[in-house]
């Protein structure tokens, strides 16, 4: 049950270092019982569970508790009084050290006053560059990671109206800023002189769906530079390499080749988090095949339901031939694969061959809660399954013979495809440090960011959420049309530029969004249906409250707040954030 | 330099400039502590990034802040773009990059400046010397991912024959010293399959069979290691080569070791080392893998499959699972059709 992980009598620098861990994670393993270690379960062994042979105290079963007065405390304190020296690494991440605890407190059901409030948003909008976005501090240049960071703190904390931190966002210049961001082979570089990453695809995809400004030209080629960092194993890079035709050296005049184009770094569970979720997110503005129908397959209530998930590859266009893809069959094997063993308690690394560690739980364990957004989740095949077995009234030499002794096999907690059990039991056991927070493993000290991304695992293992059908239903019905401005309540006091007036039919119209002067020439109704299959997208992710899909390990006590798998803010601040800018006021019931 | 030099408050060549503080009207959440020295050089810098100063005090402002705090990234672009301004010497700039790459090798931003740095000179850098400086690198920190990123990039934004002529023996070093280390295995699949074909690489069959050759001799050496498995397997589906062709080889790898049987060498399908923790779980997977592409072998990839689950890996039982369904139904669709 507990087997340290097969060396093959080969040590070599990795297996040893894998080794230590294996070895300080068993003595907070209240299950492991090894027989170098007195087991302090065994009523056989000495009385106190505190042995002295030990340098860490082996915790009791009944220690399956989440500390979340203790995590509070930690949190509470960083916000208020601050981070010592040793934190000025982080001078230039600012709103991440705010997000991180903010998001934290959100997740463990604490929100804040109104004091604390206003202050976290004056403190961001000092971050807010004069240049569109948001920097890592006043006075630092824009950055495409920080502008996350502000805008989903803002999302928690600010509100409409002045000083409320939504309406002074300048969504104008910020556009600007992404688009001068924007590379020819579809990647954005994550500031000025600054280099590319799929982070920075990420950010800018969270923050321009978000506050309404997602488009066609600023998602342009976005597909396929996403598809190209996808590596042999399954999981994706940091960036990749575009190659122009003829030579590379001339790539002003040339053209951006389909291959070679190599990824930049091998598989990492960060920036695997960060290329799905973008496709994810890249979904609604992809050409509707036909114009009624929703575009995410997963929230589509018109198509009967799919009994295979799209494997082997999900496309990004309708057409079976044409468009990038992801291989989204190698993307699952290689995301199961980097589940630590028993003895790891069941936490996830980041890469082959690398240690586990805390914050995986969210950037490995929270992509199968992305996954979802492409219709793919354990339930897939016991659902095919069952079906199969009505519609062949049990065809013979299937399996083990019937249907029904197939279907005993899935009845299990849920239908992951992880050991959603077997993470919880890491962060409760091993990743909560004993002053507070939680961390990346022990011996060491907690820290914000782990903080928070154990407590975002934590919430992906215990809920499911995913993009609901019925809420889909629901929110196409109580969409509401923008109306186009009249020129009299245009809220700027810059009058929106012109429509170019060549080649432009009876359609054009005032659009409210001062931004959209770059795009194309685009119908009222064009322009509406794109906002809303967007908005719709993202507002649709909710939890699934049925049985088998919650777990909790130690008990409801534990319970932490869902998060929404593209953002990681919980469902209602994103709703709430979402209708704002789109102008919406439905509130989906609970 | 840090800690012992003199606040620029207290420079007289410096007092031209009014520092601007961080805050100036904000009382802000979450504050960091900084030192005095900290806040007093980005106080200056805040004040020479808003009058535009281009200048050689503006280079050892920036120079010290980033030893400081070499995260800066704004502090960073501001001395590149007064670099370019100044026309400073950028080889004189790569030698500091030498010094502080070593000191800061987890920090994005010293990999990205030394790549501005080589991209400006362009044909006056020095490539090569660049791959024996990573090389210094990794032997500090193996897996440090921005500084194989770097050689990636390197090899590919130059392209030039005799750089990409080092690499594999430059892998088989790195994998010599550690065979679980994923990101050489991850920089032989760049190198071989994935950065298009070199002069004297046009033969692909011969290229693929000394890959799995190589692939294979060191799965014998260890045959528990996951890097090596999915080199393998990233080499078969990129060369589209079916799985079936390594039965052979897979098979002993299955099964706990023989003890009965003779070992018979053979040089294509090395078997595990005397001391292999055998059965292996990739090679069962490789195996069901190879049952579910076949006709009527669908029963037998889900029982090993079920294998997996039950006994030998379950941690991803739920995983192995969804594959016996997956093999099942597959198989119920090739009877249907
Ligand atoms: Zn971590």
């Amino acid at each position: 049950m507990y087997a340290p992980t097969k060396t093959d009598n080969y040590p070599t620098q990795t297996s040893i270092d894998q080794a230590k861990v294996e070895q300080i994670l068993a003595h907070h393993n209240p299950n492991y019982i090894s027989p170098t270690l007195p087991n302090p379960h065994s009523p056989t062994s000495p009385t106190s569970p505190q042995t002295p042979q030990t340098p860490h105290s082996r915790p009791q079963r009944n220690e399956a508790k989440l500390n979340k007065q203790s995590h509070i405390n930690f949190l509470a304190r960083l916000l208020i009084q601050g981070f010592p020296d040793r934190y000025t690494s982080q001078d230039a991440s600012q709103p991440w050290l705010i997000f991180w605890i903010v998001q934290g407190l959100s997740l463990l059901g604490v929100g804040l006053d109104a004091g604390n409030k206003q202050k976290i948003i004056n403190t961001l909008l000092a971050c807010q560059s004069p240049l569109g976005g948001f920097g890592g501090g006043p006075g630092q240049a824009p950055h495409l990671l920080t502008t996350y960071a502000a805008v989903c703190t803002l999302a928690i904390v600010g509100r409409p109206g002045p000083q409320g931190g939504w309406d002074q966002i300048d969504r104008k210049k910020l556009y600007a800023f992404f688009l001068s961001l924007k590379q020819p082979d579809g990647s954005t570089l994550v500031s000025p002189h600054s280099e590319v990453d799929v982070r920075g695809t990420y950010c800018l995809l969270v923050t321009s769906t978000l506050l309404d400004i997602l488009t066609p030209p600023l998602s342009a080629s976005t597909p396929s530079f996403i598809a190209s960092c996808q590596t042999y194993e399954g999981g994706f890079a940091s960036a990749s390499q575009p190659y122009y035709s003829p030579y590379f050296k001339v790539r002003n005049e040339s053209t951006l080749m389909s291959d070679p184009r190599p990824p930049l770094g091998e598989a990492h569970g960060g920036y695997t988090f960060c290329a799905v979720a973008s496709w994810v997110m890249l979904a609604p503005l992809r050409p509707p095949s036909n114009p009624s129908s929703p575009p995410n397959p997963a929230s589509n209530p018109q198509t009967s339901p799919s009994p295979r998930p799209e494997y082997p590859t999900s496309q990004f266009t309708p057409s079976q031939e044409e468009g990038p893809k992801i291989n989204t069959r190698s993307l699952v094997r290689w995301l199961t694969s980097l589940q630590g063993s028993p003895l790891e308690l069941g936490a996830f690394r980041g890469r082959t061959n690398k240690l586990v560690d805390g914050c995986y739980s969210w950037w490995v364990g929270g992509c199968f809660g992305v996954l979802e957004g492409l219709g793919i989740d354990g339930a897939n095949f016991s659902h095919y399954s069952h079906s199969k077995a009505h519609a062949s009234g049990g065809q013979g030499g299937q399996g083990e013979g019937e249907g029904k002794s197939e279907e005993d096999e899935w009845a299990d907690d849920d239908d992951a495809l992880f050991n959603k059990r077997a993470l919880q039991e890491y962060i409760l056991y091993a990743a909560q440090a004993p002053t507070g927070g939680l961390r990346d493993k022990p011996p060491k000290h907690a820290d914000s960011y782990h903080t928070l991304y154990n407590l975002s695992g934590l919430s992906n293992a215990q809920h499911r959420v995913h993009p609901s059908a019925e809420v889909t239903e629901l929110l196409e019905k109580n969409w509401v049309d923008t109306p186009p401005p009249s020129p009299a309540s245009a809220p700027t006091s810059t009058p929106p530029s012109p429509p170019s007036k060549t080649e432009e039919t009876e359609e054009t119209f005032e659009r409210p969004d001062i931004y959209l002067s770059k795009l194309p020439s685009e119908s009222y109704e064009a322009w509406n249906a794109r906002r809303k299959r967007i908005w719709m997208a993202a507002s649709a992710w909710s939890e699934d409250e049925s049985e088998g899909s919650v777990a909790y390990v130690g008990g409801s006590d534990n319970r932490v707040n869902a998060s929404h798998p593209l953002f990681n803010l919980t469902i209602t601040h994103s709703r709430g954030m979402l209708n704002h800018f789109y102008g919406q006021s439905f509130v989906v019931p609970s | 330099m840090p800690g012992d030099s003199v606040l620029y408050s207290e420079r007289p060549e410096w007092s031209d400039i009014q520092p601007i503080a961080q805050y100036e009207t904000v009382t802000p959440v979450a504050p960091i502590f900084y030192s005095d020295e900290y806040k007093d050089a980005t106080g200056y810098f805040r004040a020479v990034v808003k009058a535009n100063e281009r200048s050689e005090r503006v280079l050892q402002l920036t120079e010290h802040i980033i030893r400081l705090n070499p995260g800066h990234y704004s502090v960073w672009q501001y001395r590149w773009s007064t670099l370019l301004a100044l026309g400073s010497s950028l080889e004189d700039e790569l030698l500091l990059m030498d010094e502080l790459a070593t000191t800061y090798l987890k920090t994005y931003q010293v990999w990205h400046h030394r790549r501005l740095i080589i991209t400006e000179l362009g044909g006056k850098s020095n490539p090569a010397r660049e791959l024996r400086f990573i090389r210094q690198g990794l032997n500090v920190d193996s897996k440090n991912y921005h500084t194989w990123a770097y050689r990636q990039w390197l090899l590919a934004h130059f392209n030039e024959d005799a750089l990409w002529e080092g690499e594999l023996p430059f892998v088989e070093e790195m994998l010599d010293e550690d065979v679980r280390n994923n990101s050489a295995w991850h920089h032989r699949f760049f190198t071989v399959w994935q950065s298009g074909v070199r002069a004297g690489e046009e033969d692909r069959e011969y290229t693929l069979n000394r890959e799995l050759s190589y692939t294979k001799e060191k799965i014998a050496l260890a045959p528990n290691n996951g890097s090596a498995w999915n080199y393998l397997r990233g080499v078969l589906d990129f060369t589209k080569t079916s799985y079936s062709t390594l039965r052979t080889f897979i098979e002993p790898y299955t099964a706990p070791r023989d003890e009965s049987e003779p070992e018979v060498l053979d040089l294509d399908n090395p078997l595990p080392s005397k001391d292999a923790q055998l059965p292996c779980v990739a090679a069962i997977e490789f195996l069901a893998e190879i049952y579910e592409s076949e006709v009527d072998n669908a029963k037998r990839a889900a029982e090993l499959y079920r294998s997996l689950a039950e006994v030998h890996d379950k941690i991803r039982e739920k995983y192995w699972n969804y594959r016996v369904g997956e093999a099942l139904s597959s198989a119920g669709q090739v009877v249907a059709s």
